[in-house]
């Protein structure tokens, strides 16, 4: 893995700017996606945003019996084969941090697959609490 | 790396992936009903026909499902000859009369200049096009809970004895893969009604959302090793509970540094 991405949750201020980026990066059919980041209050004023971790021993895939999750050795992150997914939300329950979930609107399964290597969140954040930096 | 030739366009691809792979990932047309990344090919619906010839087969060509045939090298594939696009409106045509009422099947029909079926159609029948996709998931699954009973005309997929399948678990996965959606099911009060079968949704502890069902989290928890603690809470609130859980890492931090 040659990149990290790290959450710096002291800065995070909720202003839910990574929410909008994410949604309108993985937009489809001019339509917005769910967004894969969610920056979740854990005290009055205090933000955490929640995102995939990227796990090193990931249930999403140990959970997926078509082997439609795996990890992008260049990104690091655990991509999501789109052809592959059945679709049986296997990944969405068995998620320990809740970051697989279900994009209604498109009818898909989306999790955080770091932009393909340029996630938009970070590119937005005004803070700088999402960083993604090379190791 | 092989190297073929694709309407008269020279494109690589990966020796021995399929060649329908290649003409969807070129962004051509072709239609498919029956193809899924997930399952083996088998080529029951026919349409994605296309004309393969090679150099030293002197003018020699042959009509070949393309989900099936793997890539060699210096293959030259037409996919939009005047004789294919015959077959694809007379396949067509015959699905339509199998199922006229599939939405799909109609549009993909229309697509191709088939307004109406030419043969006798099959009004009172369901829209399942006998393409196994939900039996070939099922079996990649490990369960082989359905299949296909009885002969010719009178064929259908169905679990065992037309009764409760019993090794079917209620993932789902069968009503979702299938291209026309024939497949009947309900999700009511925390109960998944699948094949005639009922099965019990884990239910969020902590909101009463339901996911999956209980005998699938419980083949996941068995045949995958994953905690059984994963299942209790659902998504939304697992997200909250790590960002409590981080949160106090992070209380507590600022508590030593002071």
């Amino acid at each position: 893995m040659k990149y990290r991405f790290e959450i710096i949750p002291s800065l995070c201020i909720g202003c839910r700017t990574c929410e909008l980026a994410c949604a309108f990066s993985h937009a489809k059919d001019k339509k917005p996606g769910r967004s894969r980041i969610y920056p979740l209050a854990y005290a009055p004023d205090k933000y955490v945003p929640v995102v995939c971790l990227q796990c090193d021993d990931p249930a999403c895939v140990k959970s997926c019996m078509f082997n439609a999750l795996k990890r992008n050795e260049e990104t690091g992150a655990i991509d999501l084969d789109e052809e592959r997914c059945v679709k049986c939300m296997a990944c969405v329950a068995a998620c320990p941090f809740g970051c697989a979930m279900v994009d209604a609107g498109h009818d898909e399964i989306v999790k955080c697959d770091i932009c393909k290597g340029n996630p938009a969140c970070v590119q937005f954040c005004p803070t700088k609490a999402l960083v993604y930096n090379k190791v | 790396m092989a190297h073929i030739t694709i309407n008269g366009k020279v494109v690589k691809a990966h020796e021995g992936e399929m060649l329908l792979a290649v003409i969807k990932r070129l962004g051509i047309d072709v239609p498919a009903l029956c193809n899924h990344e997930a399952i083996e090919p088998t080529g029951n619906c026919r349409l994605c026909m296309v004309e393969i010839t090679r150099p030293e087969w002197e003018g020699w060509k042959k009509n070949v499902t393309s989900c099936l045939y793997p890539v060699e090298d210096g293959l030259i594939v037409n996919t939009h000859t005047p004789e294919l696009l015959e077959i694809r409106k007379t396949l067509l045509d015959l699905q339509l009369a199998r199922c006229p009422n599939s939405e799909l099947i109609q549009k993909m029909a229309e697509e191709y200049g088939v307004h109406e079926t030419s043969y006798i159609a099959n009004v009172e029948g369901d829209n399942c096009i006998m393409c196994y996709a939900c039996t070939r998931i099922c079996e990649v699954l490990g369960k082989s809970a359905i299949s296909a009973v009885m002969r010719g005309q009178k064929k259908v997929i169905a679990p065992p004895f037309g009764e409760e399948p019993v090794d079917c678990i209620g993932c789902l996965a069968c009503a979702q893969i299938c291209p026309t959606d024939v497949i009947p099911y309900e999700d009511k009060d925390g109960i998944r009604t699948i094949w005639k079968k009922k099965f019990e949704l884990v239910t969020c502890k902590n909101c009463g959302k339901t996911i999956v069902t209980r005998d699938f989290a419980d083949y996941l928890i068995e045949q995958r090793r994953i905690p059984h603690e994963y299942f209790e809470t659902c998504d939304d609130c697992k997200r909250l509970e790590l960002a409590k859980k981080m949160g106090g890492l992070i209380t507590k931090a600022a508590e030593v540094a002071v």
